[in-house]
């Protein structure tokens, strides 16, 4: 599959310049508690920034909508416009697949408000209605008008992983020309009060991908990553999206970079150490957006950009107990191609595959 | 393209709790309506409940869950599976509502009251995802992942399904979709004035609004080639499948119906099959005045105003997420029976729309059939279902 367009909107802003930029100004501290008026001893986290999301024309038909769905409606339209190929695609030709891990929770608290508050008789419609998981891709389907197939996934560690399958089958099977596949996940006050609970905070701010711990540090955050998919080199055309794979032990090629899904999310990352790629760099840049369930759309956007750039970044946290072979710093490079590569807590591996041309093969397994 | 063999079916619902007990209350016209457990909320409407034991509800403790791994033990059984599937490679794609939220309200109150709040609920959550909870429970390797697409996500999570067994992403596939009754969609749909006071009545003229449902089904696929080398030359198989969207509304259905056309036009060209070889539909037919208005016209324009329509919600009640597996599973069993119930609650014809639905229990002789659902957010499923020549 081709990526044609992405459209990105994290802690560090919304846009693939955005994007770019913190991958090359590396990282910056998350915003502690008192910094953004939570209450205190909670965890420090990456959020979202408001002027990041205030686009009233992008958002005019998304106005009611909730945060969840905004980011997701923003990185959706600007996949679709970084494209540029609004003449030549049908929107009854154009699919959407979003992946979230946890939905609008928010929203569904909001909700639960309504019914503490005033009674099951007098709860509001809109709550409901926005806190069904698939409210974003409606919203993002009414403001592009797509007619297409439209999917909302969720898992809690794979999730994206199936939405590029799903998108790849939509393609082959010929149900669409195109497709918008990405994910979106938030960082609500009632979320960040059980990341607390359940994660270990990384006290000085810092997720380290590369510690492999057994109780790792993380920092919650948010944000969505959108990619405008096709069959065969169209738009911006920033790389292939070669392969998905339900394994670890890809092969890698001299030039080859591995991206670590390790952020602190997982109660125990030791399982990252046995699916190291022989001979390729390893990078990691959860510590630009935080821990995610769904960061690895997030690392497929850098893997992107690295291709598209011919650019390897250099790891924002660099702690390497381990002495594995990190993209130290940000330099310019032959990358021929760039594994994602995810493991959960039961030690499952995914990985996604990019390379910079169709050449790059494809056998999904 | 390919017609994917149906080697097993699992179905839990008011109706019943298999296959036998359902068709029994089908063919009785039999409809098991109960009211909302005072316990769960002081709302007080008709609901399609499940009653009887489930089997083994130990393994977990999310009803939900409980729903959908009786009704894979029931596919996996027909199919010939066995309680484990080592060795196989088994997708798993499963439709909820409810059991993708966190939406505990006692934790949520102990939150909001003191600050603080038991993790108990959040880890039952995490554990939860459906797909993710069927595989584990059968022991099943391969793509594994839970569609939220509202009240059409059991149909899609077939349609993606059989996209992975084309693909070859898997062997088998597990794919429906599980509902429990829930304290959060009553709530939210009685916000949302659609409940009807009475036992639903889809496709009346005097149709007042829904009922919810709970229940669970699961279908078990694979290639037809595959199927026979295990014996297992199935009578009914997943013909086509197509999804559109209505880019309209977030709850009300697009009132021309083109989503809704899209997806069962798509459906039959995938199946390969022009309208006049479906011999009946079974409808997602809710009893709202939106939904059947726009549905039948879209059925009467693509297959006819003769067509044979019932929707199996005066049944099951709708099931959410589960309606589109269960009308799916109803669908095939139908084909395969080669009888269809009276569409329960269907008395008198609605001039506003072009079809009625069947008064009566009916032979139905042909090859296919549809399953359509339309769901929040504008999305629209169809289902073609196939009986071997």
């Amino acid at each position: 599959m081709n990526i044609a367009g992405m459209g990105v909107i994290g802690p560090r802003g919304r846009g693939i310049e955005a994007w770019e930029r913190a991958l090359e100004e590396g990282w910056v501290p998350p915003l502690d508690a008192a910094a953004r008026g939570a209450p205190v001893g909670r965890c420090p986290v990456y959020a979202v920034p408001a002027d990041a999301m205030a686009d009233k024309g992008v958002l005019a038909k998304a106005r009611r909508a909730d945060r969840f769905t905004r980011m997701a409606v923003l990185a959706a339209c600007d996949a679709w416009r970084d494209a540029g190929l609004e003449a030549s695609i049908d929107k009854r030709r154009l699919g959407i697949v979003v992946a979230t891990a946890l939905g609008p929770h928010a929203t569904t608290f909001a909700f639960l408000d309504g019914i503490l508050d005033f009674g099951d008789a007098a709860v509001s419609p809109t709550a409901f209605s926005h806190s069904v998981h698939n409210a974003a891709a409606s919203y993002i389907a009414m403001t592009l008008d797509v007619r297409g197939p439209t999917l909302t996934l969720t898992h809690f560690d794979f999730a994206f992983h199936h939405a590029l399958l799903t998108a790849r089958s939509w393609l082959d099977e010929g149900r669409c020309d195109a497709v918008l596949a990405g994910t979106v996940d938030e960082l609500g006050a009632t979320m960040e009060y059980v990341c607390g609970r359940l994660l270990r905070a990384a006290a000085d701010g810092r997720i380290k991908p590369f510690a492999f711990a057994p109780a790792p540090e993380a920092v919650p955050g948010e944000g969505s990553v959108f990619f405008l998919l096709t069959k065969t080199p169209a738009g911006r055309s920033y790389a292939c999206l070669a392969e998905v794979s339900q394994a670890a032990g890809l092969a890698a090629d001299t030039g080859a970079v591995q991206v670590l899904d390790a952020s602190g999310m997982a109660n125990d990352e030791r399982a990252y150490r046995g699916v190291l790629a022989p001979g390729a760099a390893v990078a990691g840049y959860a510590p630009l957006f935080g821990s995610l369930m769904t960061g690895s759309s997030f690392h497929a956007a850098a893997g992107a950009l690295m291709l598209r750039r011919q650019k390897r970044y250099a790891c924002p946290v660099q702690d390497n107990p381990h002495g594995i072979a990190l993209c130290r710093v940000t330099e310019a490079a032959a990358v021929t191609e760039v594994f994602c590569t995810r493991v959960d807590c039961a030690g499952r591996a995914a990985s996604i595959r990019l390379t910079g041309t169709e050449a790059g093969g494809r056998s999904d397994k | 393209m390919e017609c994917l063999s149906i080697t097993g079916i699992g179905v839990v619902s008011a109706a019943g709790l298999d296959i036998p007990e359902t068709l029994r209350s089908f063919d009785a016209g039999q409809r098991n309506v109960s009211r909302t457990d005072p316990d769960l909320t002081p709302l007080d409407y008709p609901v399609f409940r499940v009653s009887g034991d489930l089997r083994n509800p130990s393994r977990s403790p999310s009803r939900t869950v409980q729903l959908a791994l009786h009704a894979v033990d029931e596919a996996l059984e027909g199919a010939g599976l066995g309680p484990r599937l080592s060795g196989l490679r088994v997708g798993v794609c499963m439709g909820t509502t409810v059991a993708s939220q966190l939406n505990d309200l006692a934790f949520y109150r102990a939150y909001r009251e003191t600050g603080a709040a038991p993790m108990d609920p959040v880890q039952r959550f995490l554990k939860g995802n459906l797909a993710d909870a069927v595989a584990r429970e059968a022991g099943a390797v391969g793509p594994c992942v839970t569609v939220v697409n509202a009240c059409s996500s059991s149909a899609d999570a077939i349609g993606v399904a059989a996209g992975w067994l084309r693909a070859g992403l898997c062997d088998v596939a597990i794919a429906g979709g599980s509902d429990e009754l829930n304290r959060i969609p009553i709530c939210g749909f009685g916000s949302l004035s659609v409940f009807s006071r009475e036992p639903c009545r889809p496709y009346d003229r005097d149709r007042q609004g829904l009922n919810l449902g709970e229940g669970a089904a699961v279908l078990v696929f694979e290639r037809r080639a595959d199927a026979e080398r295990r014996g297992r030359a199935a009578g009914v198989g997943v013909a086509g499948y197509g999804a559109a969207c209505d880019a309209h509304h977030l709850t009300a259905p697009r009132p021309d119906g083109s989503g809704l056309e899209a997806a069962l036009c798509a459906a039959l060209g995938e199946a390969g099959i022009g309208p006049e070889k479906v011999v009946f539909v079974n409808a997602h037919g809710t009893a709202t005045r939106d939904n059947d208005k726009v549905e039948g016209g879209v059925l009467a324009r693509v297959l006819g105003t003769e067509i044979p329509v019932l929707s199996t919600k005066g049944f099951t009640g709708h099931t959410l997420g589960a309606a589109g597996a269960l009308e799916a599973a109803f669908t095939a069993l139908a084909l395969r029976e080669g009888w269809i119930p009276a569409s329960p609650g269907f008395v008198n014809r609605d001039d506003e729309i072009p079809i009625g639905a069947v008064r009566e229990r009916r032979t139905v002789a042909g090859r296919y059939a549809v399953s359509t659902s339309l769901a929040f957010g504008g999305n629209n499923a169809a289902l073609v279902l196939g009986r071997s020549a």
